[in-house]
């Protein structure tokens, strides 16, 4: 629209079918990786190295998936992770259920607190509200490492170490900036005179929080709720510092793929895809609530 | 009259104070932010010594040495540049592509849609992609560089000290270009018409009404774009640690690369004095920032 009205101010519009080209081949460069990174897990080996490389006429082959999913696992007694030369075991579901967990278990947390917080920033105004919206911001800026070698030995001394539920508090955290500040911004679209009218009909506070505005807010919160669950889904040096044993989630463990005998690339790939198709899904379902998101609800779409 | 009354919390525990409602999150941004935050300053003042395998005070020495350390000023010279150019890049690329695409034409819907595929990638795995795009023997990037002449046979990307910065920051490119254009092009939408048809009518030239209707009008959504990019690339450490480690050498170790690098060879007071470095800078800068580009929440 914008750029239409800049080139109606030049007389010359560009061509509608060079714009679409344009528009496409951008996409086209941005998905590129995405494909090249599912076809490797679908590939054998002597068609990932191969140059110029395949990227359409290769031998299909979901082995890398079994390995990694354990699918043969159910079928037979057998340990596929003996038969692979370097020794690598490359069974991921109990990584896939961990990450699974603490994604949750994290959105939950960081949910459950940031709802509550962002109704009372949102209708309730404090002294000093500006400068307490900015102490939140500010625990945004923190690098991961700073937060983390403290942790590190809190978690030691406390026997949170390798627990999910050590992660599941440290991801909470990490969301909980960002959902208080979205969730207030969801909150402040929702007219005060709700509220008001139901308190001066004599209606306590919390009644009106949790029957009038939560389900007025519901697309608000689930748009949150899937942001918290990316970023936990995707984190990854809370957790590579946090766990030592046993413990890692998929981020991690994919960077593992290591053996003696080279890169398990068709391995990684294989969990790699697993990883990212479910959050392409989810952003999807959000999109309208996309970059309002990413600003902390400082945007509206 | 109502019998409950008697119960009933203390006024500051009652709902209609905010305290109840914000004390979860205050204990949580205590426990969780400020604890480790004084815990940092107390372990700059500390180092494990191996001879008595102990924390010990150490008092000024880890400061001392942070500001003789060249690889330090190395490190906070990689983040400066990788933070900086990285901006400049997704910004203006971002621009660009929030100018063609935002258009209502069929397919421009899926276009956008398609763009925000990359946000969702897991830092670590899009770095895995990278890698193996940009392998020395297989990789697609060094083989395409190599075919139009841009390196020569035997050079690499990964392996090379000055190309090997460039070989990362290109992963953030790809990955968060799109952020910049799905908020610019919010932005862009959000945009009043009438001043545009005015400036049409006065027949200003394009490039006048980009910069002094379009930028202006987008300056509150380019600050916000620009300080969460910019506190992000700040804290990367991801795409480093997966694609270079920091070398070749320590041409690639960002100020939080090294500091984890520390930690894990048991320098645990420096590790923690190169982060608390890198949060106090990222603090200062950041609310600045908010206070000057006037950014509100």
């Amino acid at each position: 629209m914008h750029l239409f009205i800049l080139q109606r101010l030049n007389g010359k519009e560009l061509n509608k079918v060079f714009k679409q080209v344009l528009g496409w081949l951008i996409a086209a460069i941005f998905f590129f990786p995405i494909y090249f990174w599912i076809t490797v897990s679908i590939k054998k080996d002597k068609d990932i190295f191969a140059l110029p490389p395949k990227l359409f006429d290769f031998e299909v082959s979901f082995s890398a998936y079994e390995e990694v999913f354990g699918i043969s696992r159910f079928l037979y007694v057998e340990d596929m992770g003996a038969v692979r030369p370097g020794g690598g075991d490359f069974y991921m579901m109990p990584n896939l259920v961990d990450s699974i967990i603490i994604a949750l278990g994290s959105t939950g947390l960081a949910m459950l607190i940031s709802i509550l917080a962002a109704y009372s920033l949102s209708r309730i105004p404090i002294r000093g509200q500006q400068h307490f919206m900015g102490w939140i911001l500010s625990t945004r800026m923190m690098p991961p490492v700073a937060v983390a070698i403290p942790m590190f030995f809190i978690y030691k001394n406390i026997g949170l170490m390798d627990t999910h539920l050590g992660i599941i508090i440290i991801h909470a955290l990490m969301n909980l900036p960002l959902a208080v500040l979205l969730m207030k911004s969801f909150f402040d679209d929702i007219p005060k005179d709700i509220d008001e009218a139901a308190l001066l009909d004599g209606a306590t506070r919390f009644f009106v929080f949790w029957r009038l505005i939560v389900p007025l807010a519901i697309g608000g919160i689930a748009a949150t709720a899937v942001l918290c669950f990316i970023f936990s889904w995707t984190e990854f040096i809370f957790v590579l510092m946090l766990t030592q044993t046993g413990l890692k989630t998929i981020p991690v463990v994919s960077t593992s793929f290591v053996t003696s005998t080279g890169t398990a690339w068709d391995n990684m790939a294989a969990l790699g895809t697993a990883a990212i198709i479910p959050a392409f899904i989810f952003i999807l379902l959000v999109q309208r609530h996309l970059v309002r998101g990413l600003t902390l609800g400082s945007v509206k779409q | 009259m109502t019998p409950q009354k008697s119960y009933s919390l203390p006024s500051f525990m009652n709902s209609d104070s905010s305290l109840p409602w914000l004390l979860p999150l205050i204990t949580m941004l205590i426990v969780f932010a400020i604890i480790p935050f004084f815990y940092n300053i107390y372990l700059s003042f500390h180092e494990f010594v191996p001879a008595k395998r102990a924390l010990l005070f150490v008092g000024w020495d880890n400061w001392i040495r942070l500001f003789t350390d060249g690889v330090f000023w190395g490190s906070l010279k990689v983040s400066l540049y990788y933070t900086f150019m990285c901006l400049l890049i997704q910004l203006v690329l971002g621009m660009g592509i929030a100018l063609l695409i935002d258009s209502d034409d069929p397919g421009f819907g899926i276009i956008r849609s398609i763009l925000t595929l990359t946000l969702v990638i897991p830092p670590a795995i899009a770095g895995m992609i990278f890698l193996i795009m940009e392998d020395a023997n297989y990789g697609l990037i060094p083989w395409l560089l190599k075919s139009i002449g841009l390196i020569g046979p035997e050079d690499t990307i990964l392996a090379d000290p000055t190309l090997a910065l460039w070989g990362v920051m290109i992963v953030d490119i790809w990955q968060w270009t799109p952020f910049m254009v799905l908020i610019l092009v919010a932005g862009l939408r959000s945009l009043p018409s009438e001043p545009f048809e005015s400036a049409v009518i006065d027949g200003a030239r394009p490039f006048q009404v980009f910069r002094r209707l379009t930028l202006p009008m987008l300056h509150k959504v380019i600050a916000v774009a620009v300080l969460i990019r910019g506190i992000d690339l700040w804290r990367m450490v991801d795409y480093v640690f997966v694609l270079t480690s920091g070398g070749p050498g320590t041409a690639t170790y960002t100020l939080s690369l090294y500091s984890w690098q520390r930690f894990t060879f048991v320098q645990w007071g420096y590790g923690a004095t190169i982060s608390l470095f890198s949060l106090i800078i990222i603090l200062i800068v950041g609310n600045a920032f908010i206070h000057f580009a006037k950014v509100k929440w």
